[in-house]
């Protein structure tokens, strides 16, 4: 144990859904510690309760038994990215880049200023006052990305952000993402189908079994930061994500 | 555009662009006076037949007045001054009643949309109240304010109302749960999430049940107004066809449509100014 406090501490975690004899177990038991400033990603199957797991930790909804503990003085630590539905089609790109600072009643001229800032830092300046339904979904999740980073939060939670991409796209936003992670150091938790998109963006990749879902494996990719997209090219990359791919495959296929 | 090319390799399939293509400003332009004069010519040619049909005498002229004859009597009405009391007695409960039935409506909708409880408790009551034919109550409401504008109000205002409420609280409880999540966890407020998620959200749906409530409000005061009323529209047709003008019969009919079309125009105009997010606008109003 390197660090002093885990930032985020998931014990015995469990979520059912519905009641009585029709009811499911979604989630655990599970345990997880994600150290401070650490980048963990969790794949598994669909179904498995990866984002059960996501909401629990974001307060939208409430665990069965167990509890998961965030280490922070704020109210309200997390950010989310959602997978769609995140961005308003109501509001344009700069207010709805402003809206987690609105919402937080940050004055309106500091508000601008960092969604401004936000808005430069994503590449979508000449964009901040269409509205989301003229951008491509690329650009949109980029409004979502610094929708989510401008209220600075401590901890980031992602819910599949790139799913709905094509493969191109996905490989560039995963190194946006890895670029700008890198620079801020926030503790994030990071939930993805794709074994690729774990191991470059990830300090620890835990891989969830089937429904209900458990940690079956944890593994912390080779590569140093700062890194690069271009890992994906090294044999180390191939190497892990093939066994990851062993275990999961189990996982996937229905018994 | 597609045509056989006479090649020496054999025919081949040339696709190559059209008129729409090549000239986009131009067919988009000839397109829309086309869609425009259509629109014009067709009521036009209508009232041109009926005129045709009444100075040939094929139809009574005294029961179906020429339009020739309905517009230079409406003119000279107008001129006069007879007509605009009616016109805006009208007008005027009308978006008395309008206003009242709307917010009420608006306010309900949210409510029972958002609230669980709310809807359990008022819904099965409301849906009750809801098929009963607004007119069957004007007689209560008679009853309850008396002669004058009240009852006329009231019932414009409880037509509206039910429009209103039903679109209202549909297109709330329709917002996607993405939407309410987003706003959670960044933590809004209940009215941070009225103003910033809810209203927007539902905006759209909403003008479209105001848009109908706009041209059934005209509808119901018309009809009100032939059964309890000294002045208004529905008076002046009722009253002139018992008289056996139908000249102004027919002035009190036309005025009536004008004033709905007028309306409920007015309040699409007014939903296109609120949600300009909405596709239809796309492209304008951005750089």
């Amino acid at each position: 144990m390197g660090e002093p406090y885990p930032k985020l501490t998931a014990h015995d975690l469990t979520r059912t859904f519905g009641r009585g004899p029709r009811a499911v177990d979604a989630l655990g038991p599970l345990d997880l510690a994600v150290a401070p400033g650490e980048f963990a990603c969790l794949v598994g199957p669909s179904g498995c309760g990866k984002s059960t797991l996501l909401r629990i930790a974001a307060g939208l909804l409430r665990p069965s038994t167990g509890t998961l503990e965030i280490h922070t003085s704020s109210v309200r630590p997390a950010a989310m990215i959602f997978q769609d539905y995140g961005i308003y089609d109501w509001k344009t790109v700069q207010a709805n880049v402003r809206f987690g600072l609105d919402v937080g009643r940050v004055p309106r001229r500091e508000a601008n200023a960092r969604a401004a800032e936000w808005l430069a830092r994503m590449g979508l300046a000449d964009f901040a006052h269409a509205y989301p339904a003229a951008l491509s979904g690329g650009m949109r999740q980029r409004v979502a990305i610094a929708r989510a980073l401008a209220v600075e939060p401590e901890l980031l939670l992602m819910d599949e952000p790139f799913a709905a991409l094509d493969a191109q796209l996905r490989t560039i936003l995963q190194d946006e993402l890895l670029e700008i992670t890198q620079a801020l150091r926030t503790t994030t938790l990071f939930i993805t189908h794709s074994l690729e998109e774990a191991i470059v963006l990830g300090d620890r990749v835990f891989v969830m079994s089937a429904r209900p879902g458990r940690i079956i494996a944890e593994h912390r990719p080779p590569f140093p930061r700062p890194r690069t997209g271009d890992v994906r090219a090294t044999p180390e990359f191939t190497a892990l994500k093939s066994e990851l791919w062993d275990l999961l495959r189990k996982e996937a296929v229905p018994a | 555009m597609t045509t056989i090319a006479p090649e020496t390799r054999g025919p081949a399939l040339v696709r190559r662009p059209g008129p729409h293509e090549l000239h986009p400003v131009r067919t988009h332009r000839r397109r829309r006076a086309l869609e425009l004069s259509l629109a014009a010519a067709v009521p036009l040619l209508l009232v041109l037949l009926w005129q045709l049909a009444a100075v040939r005498g094929w139809i009574d002229e005294r029961v179906y007045p020429a339009p020739s004859t309905i517009l230079a009597d409406g003119w000279d009405r107008a001129a006069a001054g007879d007509l605009w009391p009616d016109v805006w007695a009208t007008l005027k409960r009308v978006l008395a009643g309008y206003a009242v039935g709307t917010a009420a409506g608006y306010l309900l909708g949210l409510l029972m949309g958002s609230l669980p409880l709310v809807r359990a408790a008022l819904e099965p009551l409301l849906d009750a109240l809801y098929v009963v034919p607004k007119l069957a109550l004007l007689p209560v409401f008679l009853n309850m304010f008396g002669l004058g504008e009240g009852p006329q109000v009231a019932l414009v205002a409880a037509t509206v109302f039910f429009f209103v409420w039903i679109s209202t609280m549909s297109a709330v409880m329709a917002v996607p749960d993405g939407h309410r999540d987003a706003g959670r966890v960044f933590g809004a407020s209940p009215w941070q999430m009225f103003r910033h998620v809810l209203l927007p959200a539902s905006l759209p749906a909403v003008l479209v049940g105001a848009r109908i409530a706009a041209g059934v409000a005209v509808l119901v005061i018309v009809a009100s107004e032939q059964i309890a009323a000294t002045d208004g529209l529905g008076h002046l047709i009722f009253d002139s066809r018992a008289l056996f003008q139908n000249d102004v019969m027919f002035i009190g009919i036309v005025c009536v449509a004008a004033l709905g079309v007028l309306f409920s125009e007015l309040v699409r105009f007014a939903g296109r100014l609120l949600t300009p997010w909405a596709p239809r606008d796309r492209g304008r109003g951005q750089a």
